[in-house]
């Protein structure tokens, strides 16, 4: 099988608008219960207009964009840096780019966009990253 | 103060059970709506491998990040997460006990001591055979945690 051929070169997914219901059903998912992610005065404490998205919210995000085209169980490396923070109301639009394909396993770098609700707002950078998936369950 | 004698600390390792119910809230959470992750007979599948980023919620369950930083004295107030890496060296199941152990691997500042940077890495095993692991970089932006 012609290895770059199983991966596409570049694949897309948008999440959200992240709502409230979203980021409560994360923290009790997740177990990550700081208020920075619930109650607006601790995130304007923090220097924040509004409640931020949780990063391991946008991670699983990321982990999504690989597994819903290369199916459950297909990461076997992903890395995340985030540059930004992502705002209740926001809209992600996450991407990556196909750099190689080794041995099956592809090679992709991530970026991670967010949009405030408001209109005409501009993205801004959340996170950038780099993942390696295969297409069969385990490593 | 952040108390980095505590470079070096690492937890006794504990198991946690991974349960479907869990993996399933987690899903709903992340809007992935294949039940291949709680249901494998739903899905026709033998097996149900959770979501990458579930093991972070199953370290939860062993010693929180959240724990970790008032182990070091850096208060909640002020903190970011700043990087998370994740490898997969096997898949995690339904089912699975997964034992877990986390290490502060490193503190360092940068910009003048203004941002504190704590390195966590944790294992994650299931019948003493390495699954998984995680590096966390968290930012503590220390200006905030003294306001």
């Amino acid at each position: 099988m012609n290895d770059t051929a199983a991966f596409p070169p570049r694949i897309e997914l948008r999440c959200g608008p992240v709502t409230a219901v979203d980021l409560a059903l994360f923290a009790a998912a997740s177990g990550d219960h700081n208020p920075l992610h619930l109650d607006s005065e601790v995130a304007r404490a923090a220097g924040f207009d509004r409640p931020v998205v949780h990063g391991m919210l946008t991670c699983a995000y990321a982990a999504r964009l690989f597994t819903q085209q290369f199916g459950a169980g297909c990461v076997r490396r992903l890395r995340t840096r985030f540059s930004g923070v992502a705002l209740l109301g926001d809209t992600l639009h996450l991407s990556a780019e196909l750099t190689k394909v080794e041995s099956g396993v592809a090679h992709y770098t991530l970026n991670v966009r967010t949009t405030a609700a408001a209109a005409g707002a501009e993205q801004r950078d959340v996170a950038t990253g780099q993942a390696q998936v295969a297409r069969t369950i385990g490593a | 103060m952040i108390d980095r004698s505590r470079v070096g600390f690492t937890t006794e390792p504990t198991t946690v059970a991974i349960d479907a119910w869990r993996v399933k809230l987690f899903c709903q959470a992340i809007g992935e709506t294949d039940p291949v992750y709680w249901d494998a007979r739903a899905a026709g599948c033998a097996v149900c491998p959770v979501p990458p980023t579930f093991l972070k919620a199953v370290e939860g369950e062993h010693y929180s990040s959240a724990a970790l930083m008032k182990l070091l004295n850096v208060p909640l107030r002020g903190v970011l997460h700043a990087e998370q890496a994740f490898e997969i060296l096997a898949p995690v199941l339904v089912g699975d006990a997964v034992e877990v152990q986390r290490s502060v691997a490193d503190i360092h500042d940068k910009k003048d001591g203004a941002y504190t940077f704590i390195v966590i890495d944790t294992q994650y095993r299931v019948r003493g055979k390495p699954v998984a692991t995680s590096r966390q970089t968290i930012l503590a932006r220390n200006a905030l945690a003294a306001g």
